[in-house]
């Protein structure tokens, strides 16, 4: 049985977060890329798995900076092998426009089950598990926070909030959008580290290339009054009726 | 031209809170799309919900006993095979899990754009611009795409639709699709959250007391307030450290990390692993007698008033409110 | 008699070889033990062994404890000649210690110092069964009671026999004053001639199987540092306070003993420690109560090494044997390793069953949070790499980049000066301090790692390797006479650790620096007009690299008075975050050291400022006078915040207009919250 694991890298703002000249996007320059918290924890599951079955387990990603490194970390945490797909295109890639490449990715590896983190802090135009599940015509699952093998099938734990969640028999293949791993990431020590850092990572080029995002995105803005409180005045009573209105203008006056 | 198809995601056979969000965004932009309202329910009864979705032109019902539970498979067969069908200019579905799983699936097997994260919608000219929550909601997208399109909503962020409660909808029976025989997902059970436990991190509200509240017996006024306006009390690590709320209800580095859409914080400092627990709030407010409290550098809004007279103001006007 | 001599051969063998038995069988795991090269410098060790031992160097620093040993210590090295007496005369009849006075100065030596046993036995006893100081707790008391009575026994029938030869007519009365008191209290007594005889044997042989019982006792006993302290302290490690032991991944302990893993010094640490929980009074992590006890570590492992040679043994040592929790708890402030009179390492065992737990990926946390942001991007922090330089924004001035133009200061920022916005405003401080004395100086701005000091003490040796090559590298492009840090965990890496990998830096704290600016000349300072400070020295600065005094002169150069705290100097107590404790949860502390430490500032009544000279101290005490809701008594200064510039030698460059106010403009920037 194959798994493969879809790593990606994202913008790590580490909490600042100013908007580039353009307007479209972060200004990167005092920004890292860090590999997608939700995708750390797919591999995890991913590692789990392949402990657990004795599955070979491949890292994806597409190649950009900081991907070599990244699934370095992926060799060094015990999985068998990687593949980076080439980017021809050169440019960022939306989940929607990357989908066909990791579906071709896939295709390539054989796959039977396919983990990738359930979203990314930049997916507004959708995520990749569902987008993947309808272009392999699989079915997926997303919010999965635990997923065991059942001779050929899956039975994975999705989560819906509140504490409520419902357990799902897929049969093989299946595409999964992982929340949280079984168990916590397990620490993987410098030494086995550095051990993985001489590992060279092949590129490979796939068909067909990415697609085109159908949606433009237009700008990104700052919302309003969140650089600084707006600070408001008055005595208890007319403050409270203050954040009163805020609180309903918005919605959450419910119960 | 076109109608606007919402999907309203169900429950042990009644519509989740968020369906009249929906339909209040449908109905808001029902004009500019220029067509009607069809509220589509999948795996419940479609003749008893009408009433609640009486909002919508019509209400669509798709049975089959596999699709009684939420299959994500299954549902987003009937899904995408419905909007083929009735081919709706705008397809709403809210960004819940269920949201999540089936909208970005509809999008690329019905060829349409999805936007996602939406918080504010407008269509002119056969074009939907959403503005959209990303990186964590501390910035705004606005995107473009053209009709049709599949946008998925952020519950909170439309008001709920009125209507008449003697208004009654069409109600309109479709096949289930012949895809659904070769589904191979399966529902296998579902598990409850134990009675009484607490979770943080599943709050929506958060009221956060820091060492300001000054001791035990003051928490309770806290909570009071926080009961009224349904929110979880928290607190900041003094709070905690001096036994005044238990360890599961500290927010910060070394308690919880959490991203309500309201995080109330009362007589709290901000010292950076406070921040960290919390930054990612949606609102936040933050009442403090120190003007220069770190608290206000991340909170939207702020208030420099006596915690002490706020809390009971606040409680006040709550109850008032509750009573009209 | 002849039957004596041999009765007394018989016990005499009996008993030497029944205690070189048990000798044999607690000391021989020694021999399968990782080897370790102690045999150097034999010169310097021998002279530390004299301090130690001669001197009671740090036997003396708890005086009423350090009294009563040096009573019964010199009294058992005087009374050895009494053993030699009975032993010698017994086994060898006509053997006397008579032709070099042993019935003169020798006996009263042994008269008086027998007087000194006793009253150190005394002092002894009521504190342990008196006092009960917290540092004996979980030492074997009974144990230290059962080497009470047989010293009890061996001084006091050695008197008795005196005093009862005494009154048999034989024996010099003069030289043995105590006694002849003795024996003039028998006769008051009523004791007969014939009685004494009796007495005198009953009391020999009494004494014999004293000294005997005690030889055989001693093996089992944590009175065996009577033997194995000196060469302990000789064995001691010569290296420099600052490197922590290098070892091989194979020698890694924390499993199974006998696996290659704890050394033959690490086995003889165990061995020697008397139980005396100096290290446990000092320890901070103990302070806090955190599940760590420096004495019950040592203890526990030296059970741990008698119960595997004996091949008892379950369970592992570290998280087995020794709690995790337990080990995580360490600060590594070496205040255990500068408090223990035998001079046992503890830190370089704890440093090494971490490393076992780290390889089995055995981390709670919130450290493997900080320790996956090291590896992801250089710091501790979850902050980008990128970031690391971004307190230079609002600077007025652009510091050199060192990677590109050659400097004569390498300013090494670290971690917490980078990142932190509390610590970011000192940083800032020191650059304008620098720049207005006409320093040449840069930083590596994101080619900075964090230089690894906690890393490699928290056992992540390989992770430690990465981020010490990659700063050895950077530093290697570069070209500047020294380097300089706010950090002295820094400090102690760049200057200490990173020798290993054959790099070698002239290292110098920020405070010796400007101190070095100020006495000549290059930075005037506008001293303040006073006010009371307390100086709390940090443990990796003074401590582990001797740097106690530039700091003070600067703050009575800056104007200051200085109130010095009880724990100052090389009894400084830690603040809790060393040893990667700042990367814990702390759940489970009662108080923390960083509180504790201010209350002992501010018992001092008159103290106004308490000031740090370390990132890591600023952010924990001022977390600490906040959370005490001290604020209005005591306040927090860095040393960067007593340095006042004076107005003329700050930004040359701005309008003149602006000078006046520079010192409150200085003030504004602190925030007077956290």
């Amino acid at each position: 049985m194959r798994i493969g694991a879809i790593l990606r890298l994202i913008p790590d703002p580490g909490g600042e977060l100013e908007i580039a000249e353009d307007g479209k996007d972060l200004d990167r320059e005092w920004i890292d890329l860090k590999l997608n918290e939700f995708d750390d924890h797919a591999l995890e599951e991913a590692l789990l798995l392949k402990e657990s079955s004795g599955a070979t387990l491949t890292a994806i990603a597409i190649a950009g900076d900081g991907v070599d490194r990244m699934l370095q970390t992926a060799l060094a945490r015990g999985a068998d092998g990687t593949l980076k797909i080439a980017n021809v295109s050169g440019a960022a890639l939306s989940s929607r426009a990357a989908a066909p490449l990791f579906a071709a990715a896939v295709r390539h590896l054989g796959c039977d089950i396919v983990l990738t983190g359930v979203q990314t802090s930049a997916e507004i135009h959708g995520q990749l598990a569902p987008f993947l599940g309808a272009l392999l015509g699989w079915p997926h699952a997303s919010a999965v926070n635990g997923i065991s093998i059942d001779s050929g099938a899956i039975v994975a734990r999705q989560e819906f909030g509140g504490g409520v969640a419902a357990a799902l028999r897929i049969a093989l293949p299946v595409v999964i959008g992982v929340q949280t791993a079984s168990q916590p990431i397990r620490y993987i020590s410098g030494t086995k580290l550095r051990q993985a850092m001489g590992e060279k990572i092949e590129t490979i080029e796939v068909e067909p290339a990415a697609a085109e995002e159908p949606v433009e995105l237009l700008r990104l803005s700052v919302p309003e009054n969140s650089s600084s409180a707006v600070m408001l005045t008055g005595d208890a009573t007319e403050i409270a009726d203050r954040l009163i209105a805020l609180m309903a203008e918005r919605g959450l006056m419910k119960a | 031209m076109g109608d606007i198809l919402i999907h309203i995601e169900t429950r042990n056979g009644k519509p989740q809170p968020v369906a009249q969000e929906l339909l209040g965004a449908a109905r808001s932009l029902a004009a500019a799309v220029g067509g009607e309202v069809e509220a589509l329910v999948i795996g419940a009864d479609a003749k008893a919900l009408a009433p609640a979705l009486r909002a919508a032109d019509r209400v669509l019902g798709v049975a089959h006993p596999g699709l009684e539970q939420y299959v994500p498979e299954a549902h987003a067969a009937v899904l995408s095979s419905v909007v083929r069908d009735r081919n709706p200019a705008l397809t709403l579905l809210a960004y819940s899990s269920v949201g999540l799983d089936l909208a970005p699936n509809l999008a690329i097997r019905t060829g349409r754009p999805l936007i996602a994260y939406c918080t504010k919608m407008a269509v002119a000219d056969g074009l939907l611009e959403a503005t959209s929550l990303i990186y964590g909601g501390k910035l705004h997208a606005t995107s473009r795409a053209p009709l049709p399109v599949v946008a998925a909503v952020v519950p909170g962020a439309y008001p709920e639709a009125k209507a008449p409660a003697d208004r009654v909808p069409e109600i309109v029976t479709l096949a289930p699709p012949a895809a659904l025989s070769e589904v191979r997902s399966v529902f296998a059970g579902e598990t409850l959250p134990p009675a009484g436990a607490i979770d943080l991190t599943q709050a929506q509200k958060i009221l956060c007391v820091g060492r300001g509240i000054g001791d035990k017996d003051s928490i309770a006024v806290a909570r009071e307030v926080a009961g009224a306006l349904g929110a979880e009390i928290a607190g900041s690590r003094p709070v905690i450290d001096n036994g005044w709320l238990p360890k599961e209800r500290q927010v910060g580095k070394s308690g919880i990390k959490v991203a309500p859409m309201l995080y109330l914080a009362v007589g709290v400092s901000g010292a950076p692993e406070h921040l960290e627990g919390m930054s990612g709030a949606e609102l936040i407010i933050a009442v403090n007698s120190d003007a220069a409290a770190p608290i206000f550098a991340v909170a939207h809004y702020g208030a420099t008033c006596d915690l002490f007279d706020l809390l009971p103001a606040l409680g006040k006007r709550l109850a008032e409110r509750q009573n009209t | 008699m002849l039957a004596n001599t041999v009765i007394l051969w018989v016990l005499f063998l009996g008993a030497v070889g029944l205690s070189g038995w048990r000798f044999r069988r607690l000391l021989r795991p020694l021999c399968g033990a990782a080897p370790v090269r102690r045999f150097d410098r034999p010169g310097e060790r021998i002279r530390g062994v004299l301090r130690a031992v001669g001197l009671h160097e740090r036997l003396l620093k708890v005086p009423y404890s350090g009294l009563l040993h040096a009573l019964i210590f010199s009294g058992f090295v005087i009374l050895l000649s009494a053993i030699v007496q009975a032993f010698g005369s017994g086994l060898f009849p006509g053997f006397t210690l008579r032709p070099i006075g042993g019935d003169t100065w020798i006996a009263l030596l042994q008269d008086v110092f027998a007087v000194a046993i006793v009253v150190g036995l005394a002092m002894a006893a009521w504190q342990r069964y008196v006092r009960k100081p917290a540092r004996f707790r979980g030492s074997n008391v009974f144990d230290a009671s059962v080497i009470y009575v047989l010293i009890l026994t061996v001084v006091v029938s050695m008197l008795l026999e005196a005093a009862c030869r005494i009154r048999t007519g034989g024996g010099m009365t003069a030289w043995r004053p105590v006694s002849d008191s003795i024996a003039a209290l028998l006769g008051v007594a009523g004791l007969s001639r014939s009685g004494a005889q009796i007495g005198t044997q009953i009391m020999y042989w009494t004494h014999i199987c004293g000294v005997l019982g005690f030889l055989i006792y001693i093996p089992g006993s944590k009175h065996r540092h009577m033997f194995l302290a000196a060469p302990n302290i000789y064995f001691r490690s010569l290296a420099p306070k600052g490197m922590l032991p290098r070892r091989a991944p194979e020698q890694v302990f924390g499993g199974a003993v006998a696996g290659g893993g704890l050394t033959w010094k690490d086995m003889l640490d165990g061995f020697a420690c008397t139980e005396c929980g100096r290290c446990q009074a000092v320890c901070p992590a103990h302070a806090a109560g955190l599940p760590l006890s420096p004495k019950l570590l040592i203890t526990g492992l030296r059970d741990h090494v008698i119960a595997s040679s004996r091949h008892e043994v379950e369970r592992p040592l570290a998280d087995g044997a020794i709690a995790a929790a337990t080990l995580w708890a360490c600060t590594t402030c070496r205040a255990c390793m500068e408090a223990c009179p035998v001079h046992i390492e503890h830190i370089p065992k704890i440093v090494d069953m971490r490393r076992y737990l780290v390889e089995q990926g055995k981390l709670e946390p919130m450290l493997q949070e900080a320790l996956s942001s090291l590896q992801r991007a250089g710091n501790s922090m979850g902050k980008p790499e990128r970031m690391r330089a971004r307190w230079t924004k609002d600077l007025p001035f652009k510091i050199k980049d060192a990677r590109a133009d050659p400097v004569d200061i390498l300013w090494f920022v670290g971690d917490f000066a980078s990142y932190d916005p509390r610590v970011q405003r000192i940083t800032r401080k020191v650059a304008k301090l620098l720049e207005a004395a006409g320093v040449d100086f840069g930083i590596l701005y994101d080619a900075e790692q964090n230089s690894g000091n906690d890393v490699r003490r928290v056992g992540e040796e390989g992770l430690f390797d990465m981020l010490a090559r990659h700063n050895i590298d950077v530093l290697a492009a570069c070209s500047f006479r020294r380097i300089m840090t706010t950090d002295p965990h820094s400090l102690n890496a760049l200057g200490q650790e990173y020798r290993m990998f054959g790099a070698e830096y002239e290292v110098l704290h920020y405070s010796a620096l400007l101190l070095e600016l100020i006495e000549s000349g290059r930075l005037r300072i506008h001293p303040r007009s006073g006010g009371i400070a307390t100086y709390h020295d940090p443990c990796y600065l003074g401590r582990y690299n001797g740097g106690f005094d530039a700091p003070r002169r600067l703050i009575e150069r800056a104007g200051y008075r200085l109130h010095e705290m009880g724990r100052c100097r090389e009894n400084s107590f830690c603040c809790g975050a060393g040893g990667g404790r700042i990367w814990s949860d702390d759940s489970g502390v009662t108080e923390r050291p960083s509180e504790n430490r201010i209350r002992e500032a501010l018992a001092l009544g008159d103290v106004r400022y308490f000031v740090v000279a370390c990132p890591k101290d600023n952010v924990m005490y001022t977390a600490a006078v906040q959370s005490l809701g001290v604020e209005n008594r005591i306040e927090v200064r860095d040393l960067a915040d007593l340095v006042e510039p004076a107005p003329a030698t700050l930004e040359p460059h701005r309008a003149p207009s602006r000078s006046p106010a520079s010192p409150l403009a200085e003030r504004s920037e602190r925030s007077p919250s956290v």
